[in-house]
């Protein structure tokens, strides 16, 4: 099988607002920057362009036929997937792995500032028939969630609030971070419970800003880049949409997800090759929950290791050094994109004060927030 | 990167607004159908069968998501059930506190594969907890309309 790396990234944000610039604008900028770092001149060297993007969030219709501009892909191959940016992600690679293409990008953005009625879109997205009808914020998806994670499992609400703590923390130490800071688990836990158990610091706040990754086929990465940063498994699961019939214990999709990605990546044991992780953290007990269905501890078990200070930048298993969404900013369907971001950065040893030391193997891992079951998940190794 | 001259006030930073009043239809279909009359019209609560899985989805389903079947079968779960997973959502659809904070629940029904997300009433918050034994509360038969609001929410059994 051909091999693929990430041998260009940009970025522009993140924020909690960007008045000066248009999405378009903050596309072009992220472009520019992972163009100029891989060496490559969109018009004459990438073959395809892919955009992540969801029409709601973009307050336009039809949004795919605004984004080849942008990018550098007029006359080009593009095409946008309404997903999380992992997702764009993987069709890159796939991409390149026919054989069709050698040089492929991939973008996601958020101008979250711009959603004047966030919360009416995601409550949109829930059922119609059976589930819309209660007019609930969507919130109470994660309340509940969290509320019956807790009770299988016998995470507290404290180790909950510690992941606030520590992802902050690390976002204070991420120049890109919108919301890094030092906050105390006191802080976290009598801020207002806005669907209990779960609480208003314990929820990502949305910010502005895009990501740009461009991926070349193995020969073609070693010319460009001195450091490309391999993908060597990919996974993606999407459990049912139905709030009534899933799990709501275990996170089965990011489960599903990270299986195929190990299994691509000829991952036996994850606990012990993979290095760090940047995992969905749109809720505080998310990190925790996807911790364990991703393999890197048993259930029930990583609100102790939290505890113990596994997961902190000098632990043995450093979660979300970039502070995740909780301290970078949740940046809707780029999400993903972030964390993946991190990783690269990790990988190629150039993190500045977060740099995690001797990391060889990352996992990223997204996740499209309430109500889906929409995950996926990929390795990457330097 | 960033505008030529500093901003200096919230005005300079041109934004345009636009907005698009959505309304959609959603059909409910064959198997909406046969459980909204059944609510309706008789006041029970219907799951439709999977033999082969051996499961009773509620709601109810035309087609097993595990097997892919077309289901047929037709079963009456009862209105009682018990808490499977709760909240005490302190804020309006658009984020506003809201003065008399809601208890909504996930309530398994017994032999039903799922259940029904619904309001909890009756019931303090302090009370609630997950395992709770709860039944389903219906609207007076002259003012169900065929929708889930016709349970008004279920209470302590
Ligand atoms: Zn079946």
């Amino acid at each position: 099988m051909r091999q693929v790396a990430i041998v260009g990234v940009g970025y522009s944000g993140f924020r909690s607002i960007s008045p000066d610039l248009s999405y378009k604008e903050l596309m072009y900028e992220a472009a520019a920057k992972a163009y100029d770092d891989a060496g490559v001149d969109p018009r004459r060297d990438v073959e395809s362009f892919v955009s992540v993007a969801e029409d709601f969030n973009e307050g336009t219709s039809i949004f795919d036929e605004y984004v080849p501009d942008q990018i550098g892909g007029v006359l080009k191959p593009v095409h946008t997937i309404p997903g999380d940016g992992i997702h764009g992600l993987i069709a890159a690679y796939m991409q390149v792995l026919t054989g069709a293409m050698d040089i492929v990008m991939v973008e996601a953005h958020s101008k979250a500032s711009n959603v004047l009625t966030l919360s009416d879109v995601v409550a949109y997205a829930m059922d119609p028939i059976y589930n819309r009808p209660l007019r609930a914020n969507p919130l109470f998806i994660a309340g509940m969630e969290m509320n019956r994670y807790l009770y299988k499992t016998g995470t507290t609400e404290e180790q909950c609030a510690q992941v606030v703590v520590k992802n902050r923390a690390n976002g204070f130490l991420n120049p890109s971070a919108a919301y890094g800071a030092r906050l105390s688990l006191d802080a976290v836990l009598s801020s207002e419970p806005l669907s209990y158990p779960l609480k208003r610091l314990e929820v990502s706040s949305h910010a502005d800003g895009a990501i740009v990754m461009v991926l070349a086929s193995g020969d073609v990465a070693q010319e460009l880049s001195a450091l490309p940063i391999w993908i060597t498994g990919v996974g993606w699961c999407n459990e049912t949409p139905s709030l009534e019939t899933r799990d709501w214990e275990s996170a089965t999709y990011a489960r599903n997800s990270a299986e195929m990605a190990y299994r691509v990546a000829g991952i036996r044991n994850p606990r012990l090759e993979i290095d760090f992780a940047e995992v969905d953290d749109t809720f505080a007990y998310k990190e925790l929950q996807h911790m364990e269905a991703l393999g890197l501890c048993r259930e029930g078990e990583a609100g102790l290791l939290l505890e113990e200070g596994d997961t902190e930048l000098d632990g043995e298993l450093p979660l979300n050094p970039s502070g995740g969404n909780l301290g970078v900013g949740h940046l809707l369907d780029a999400s993903g994109l972030a964390r993946v971001l991190e990783v690269v950065l990790q990988l190629r040893g150039i993190a500045g004060q977060r740099q995690l030391e001797d990391v060889e193997t990352g996992l990223a891992f997204g996740w499209r927030s309430i109500p889906t079951t929409s995950g996926a998940a990929v390795v990457l190794s330097n | 990167m960033s505008l030529v001259e500093r901003i200096t006030s919230f005005a300079d930073a041109k934004v345009w607004y636009g907005n698009l009043p959505i309304e959609s239809l959603y059909t409910v279909g064959i198997a909406g159908e046969k459980f909204f009359r059944a609510i309706k019209d008789r006041g029970v609560i219907m799951g439709s069968v999977c033999p082969s899985c051996n499961l009773t989805y509620l709601p109810p389903m035309m087609y097993c998501e595990r097997c892919f079947a077309e289901l047929e079968e037709w079963v009456e779960v009862g209105t009682k059930g018990t808490v499977y997973t709760y909240t005490v959502v302190g804020v309006s659809l658009g984020g506003a506190p809201l003065e008399q904070p809601e208890i909504l629940a996930l309530i398994k029904i017994e032999g039903a594969h799922g259940g029904l997300v619904h309001r909890l009433g009756e019931v303090k918050p302090e009370e609630t907890e997950i395992g709770m034994p709860v039944e389903a509360v219906l609207k007076p038969k002259k003012d169900r309309e065929g929708s889930i609001l016709d349970i008004k929410h279920f209470k302590p059994a």
